[in-house]
């Protein structure tokens, strides 16, 4: 039903120790924002890209139809950044006049935009390598390691497995109501949705109503506690991913001095 | 080509492109500066603080309710996950604030809400773990204040049922991308005129357009708060435990 879910399950990846990939992508998405440097995004996009369809097993397709999803607010955004309004029009590469004042591109903010495409691009693929190899059961495990509050993993978690169920429901009520032509139109459309919406509500209630009493019968005292699983886990994770970030570092720096801009 | 014309042109491209590019509106993975990304996260913590000391006070009494809030987190993430149509023919995902905070309270909001945007970016691609603050921010907690107050006043001032839903819905809708276009305008003030005239851009592209889109998620926000009054009013009293405690 959700793509990425299913493929985290199958990633060749998945028994890896999921703190080692939270480490790993947190310090990559770190390096990569404080960088914003092109040659900089383009090694992650390759780099996270190599790892999640070489060594995670995942479809190149599929990662590329998934880098698809947020480049409708990428290109609006940019879009939106790089086209600037003057009354100068030397200021601008390419302008249209409209209304006595010019509209258009600038090079310096075409520059910034493509600098600002590229990172975004960069750190969503880091964003998918933890997505696309690490389940959520697993990533939950990782936070409560983390000593985030206990109720905010616990209910996570459990709204997690709740979702399923719901969203088989919301699939269930969709192909009743549009095999009776509940979508036809658009007041039609309407009424089905607000029925689907308290359908939906009616039975997420009573789904938690059983179930509470299905766990109390079973002892339930307020705490749902599994079993963690075994990762595969090896300090030289931890020590090459460190290595990795650091040549990134280094080669920002680098980059930075040669073409003389402030470092931070 | 006269200037007219190009007006026209102008705006001819903008009513077919926008609509249809405005579903996945939570700002991306990667898109703020470190800065801005990490004061927006802090910048949440206090109302996610206090969401999770109120929902451990209110689930330590009655140990039911925890379920019934995870069912209500994935209730609002399945919703957000459906398209609703919108009348300039374009659909959008509803964002649920103005039901989860008449029926959930602000405070309680605050913590679905960070749920339901962690599941967002990670299981759907949007959104995003660096932007989740932002993110929540707006979504999760100015969002469902507005709703909430807007819904509390025209009851107070003795409005019709369907008029407090229906404002709750479409303000606590529209303040949420009002809310993401100042985010944005902050971070990504323009080279001519500043942040000012960054916030015009963003505004215009991010709020103007949300508009027909939060009428629509009002409208439906009332069927399904009419229907669910109808088919479930025993279950309605009992949630308002955390409308009122939280």
């Amino acid at each position: 039903m959700i793509s990425i879910d299913k493929y985290a399950y199958s990633s060749k990846l998945r028994y890896k120790d999921p703190m080692q990939k939270l480490v790993f992508t947190a310090m990559t998405v770190a390096v990569c924002i404080w960088a914003k440097n092109n040659i900089i995004s383009v090694v992650v996009i390759f780099m996270m890209g190599g790892m999640t369809v070489l060594r995670g097993g995942i479809p190149l397709r599929f990662l590329l139809k998934l880098l698809l999803v947020p480049m409708s607010f990428l290109l609006v955004s940019i879009f939106t950044i790089a086209v600037n309004i003057s009354d100068n029009k030397e200021l601008l590469l390419l302008a249209v006049p409209v209304a006595g004042k010019w509209i258009g591109f600038s090079a310096a903010g075409l520059k910034d935009s493509i600098r600002l495409f590229l990172k975004a691009l960069g750190a969503v693929s880091c964003l998918y390598f933890l997505s696309l190899n690490t389940p959520m059961v697993d990533l939950l495990s990782a936070l409560r390691r983390l000593r985030i509050p206990k109720i905010l993993v616990e209910l996570t978690g459990l709204v997690y497995r709740f979702v399923f169920v719901l969203l088989d429901t919301v699939n269930r009520i969709y192909i009743a109501q549009s095999s009776r032509l509940g979508y036809s139109s658009l007041s039609s459309s309407y009424r089905s949705l607000g029925a689907m919406g308290s359908m939906l509500f009616v039975k997420a209630y009573k789904q938690s109503d059983a179930l509470y009493t299905a766990l109390e019968a079973r002892g339930y005292d307020g705490e749902l506690n599994v079993l963690a699983e075994n990762y595969e886990s090896h300090w030289s994770w931890y020590v090459s991913a460190v290595a990795v970030n650091a040549l990134l570092v280094l080669l920002a720096v680098v980059m930075k001095s040669a073409t003389g801009g402030p470092l931070l | 080509m006269t200037k007219r014309l190009q007006l026209a042109i102008g705006i001819m491209f903008m009513t077919i492109l926008i609509p249809k590019t405005a579903s996945a509106m939570h700002i991306m993975e990667g898109f703020l500066p470190p800065v801005w990304a990490f004061s927006w996260g802090v910048l949440c913590i206090p109302f996610i603080v206090m969401g999770l000391f109120s929902i451990n006070k209110t689930v330590r009494g009655n140990p039911r309710l925890k379920i019934l809030l995870a069912m209500a987190g994935a209730f609002a993430f399945v919703l957000s996950a459906l398209k609703i149509p919108s009348v300039t023919g374009s659909s959008s995902h509803p964002t649920g604030v103005g039901l989860g905070a008449i029926f959930f309270g602000p405070a309680a909001m605050s913590v679905l809400g960070l749920i339901v945007l962690l599941f967002q970016s990670l299981l759907l691609a949007h959104g995003g773990l660096t932007t989740l603050g932002a993110n929540v921010f707006s979504m999760a907690v100015v969002g469902p204040l507005v709703a909430f107050a807007t819904y509390k006043l025209i009851k107070r001032a003795k409005g019709p049922q369907w008029l407090a839903v229906f404002l709750a819905a479409a303000l606590g809708d529209l303040i949420t991308y009002v809310v993401t276009a100042i985010q944005l305008a902050l971070a990504f003030p323009a080279a001519v005129g500043g942040f000012g005239a960054s916030l015009a851009k963003f505004m215009g592209i991010f709020a103007v357009t949300q508009i027909p889109l939060a009428v629509s998620e009002g409208i439906l926000t009332v069927l399904i708060f009419k229907a669910i009054s109808a088919h479930a009013r025993e279950e309605l009293k009992s949630l308002k435990v955390f409308s009122k405690e939280l």
